[in-house]
């Protein structure tokens, strides 16, 4: 992920008085769709897709691109860490004027934050080892207690503490987890290391589902702590997986791919 | 030889943005700020719509040439 812009302290700060939602390209046709409808040249939906929205999601708030470049200006193909810092700066400072013209509802929300869920466990594997994160699935195969345990969970999961720590799924039968290695199917909080290339995962804890949102602070904090990230570098990873035989197949048809494939002539920049 | 340089520049321009070549310690980035994201459209259209807040959408394969684990 972007080691600039996304990781910028600004664009982190104002990161909060936003709703951010980062998709999976190619995963569902529906949101397929939905990314093309804000970006896509020459009718192809290409692999990465950065905008700014209103919030009921319908109208633009900056140029959508392949990237913050594309709105806030910088440097494509300088690498990581080395955008401007006048474009970096430029984003913090769009975003904070963007959230003073949408301040939100305030007292008058109503309700309580939903977990931030990704869409399913072999996604949420990958994603979460793509972010060298630890990830924590909802685990029982009743709705209700899941419901419950949801509810605790949230109000730890947007907490100082653990905003943006961890990802989050949701599992209600133990066959999600076939590819997570010694899985005990018990209901709980399955706090999980994923393996390198996310395409295999380990528990590394289990909380109780019946824990609080009190003392899910506590067990959750320590939990998350014993993930071990991955520390190869971006060349190595690929290299490795190669060798490895690491291989993902999207759910969808990867249509960059199909159009260069295919001849198709991509778009000007 | 068209296509070749066309995937050659694509790739390139994808570096800045959606790569996830890190050299800082990762035990201190996985405790540093990051975004919260919400992971599938609907959802965080729901809460964008019950908070009144803006949407950063962002989007990307979690693999490169096939390999995943990798923005």
């Amino acid at each position: 992920m972007d080691r600039s812009f996304l990781a910028d302290k600004d664009v982190i700060s104002a990161s909060r008085k936003f709703v951010c939602i980062r998709l999976a390209t190619y995963e569902n046709a529906e949101e397929n769709k939905i990314l093309a409808g804000f970006f896509s040249r020459g009718g192809v939906l290409e692999n990465t897709v950065f905008t700014l929205l209103t919030p009921d999601g319908k109208t633009k708030l900056v140029s959508a691109g392949r990237s913050p470049v594309w709105a806030f200006g910088g440097v494509r193909g300088a690498g990581i860490n080395a955008q401007p810092e006048v474009s970096m700066k430029k984003m913090g400072q769009t975003m904070e004027a963007i959230a003073l013209a949408y301040p939100g509802k305030g007292k008058a929300t109503k309700g309580s934050p939903p977990l931030p869920y990704l869409a399913d466990l072999r996604l949420a594997m990958n994603v979460t080892a793509a972010d060298r994160q630890p990830l924590v699935v909802v685990y029982s195969k009743s709705a209700e207690q899941r419901k419950k345990m949801e509810q605790e969970l949230s109000k730890v999961a947007w907490s100082d503490q653990f905003i943006g720590q961890a990802q989050y799924v949701s599992a209600s039968d133990a066959s999600e987890f076939k590819s997570v290695k010694n899985f005990k199917a018990t209901s709980g909080f399955v706090v999980i290391q994923p393996g390198t290339f996310g395409l295999t995962g380990e528990p590394i804890a289990v909380i109780d589902a019946k824990t609080s949102a009190s003392k899910l602070v506590e067990s959750l904090a320590k939990a998350l702590d014993k993930h071990k990230p991955s520390t190869l570098t971006y060349n190595q990873h690929r290299q490795m997986g190669s060798q490895a035989g690491a291989r993902w197949v999207s759910k969808t048809p990867n249509q960059e791919k199909e159009a260069r494939r295919g001849g198709g002539r991509r778009p000007q920049r | 030889m068209m296509n070749r340089s066309i995937l050659l520049v694509g790739a390139f321009l994808a570096v800045p943005f959606f790569s996830n070549a890190q050299a800082e310690a990762p035990k201190a980035a996985a405790k540093a700020e990051k975004i919260a994201w919400h992971g599938t459209w609907k959802g965080g259209l729901t809460e964008a719509q019950r908070t009144g807040k803006p949407i950063m959408l962002v989007s990307a394969v979690p693999q490169c040439h096939s390999v995943p684990g990798v923005w």
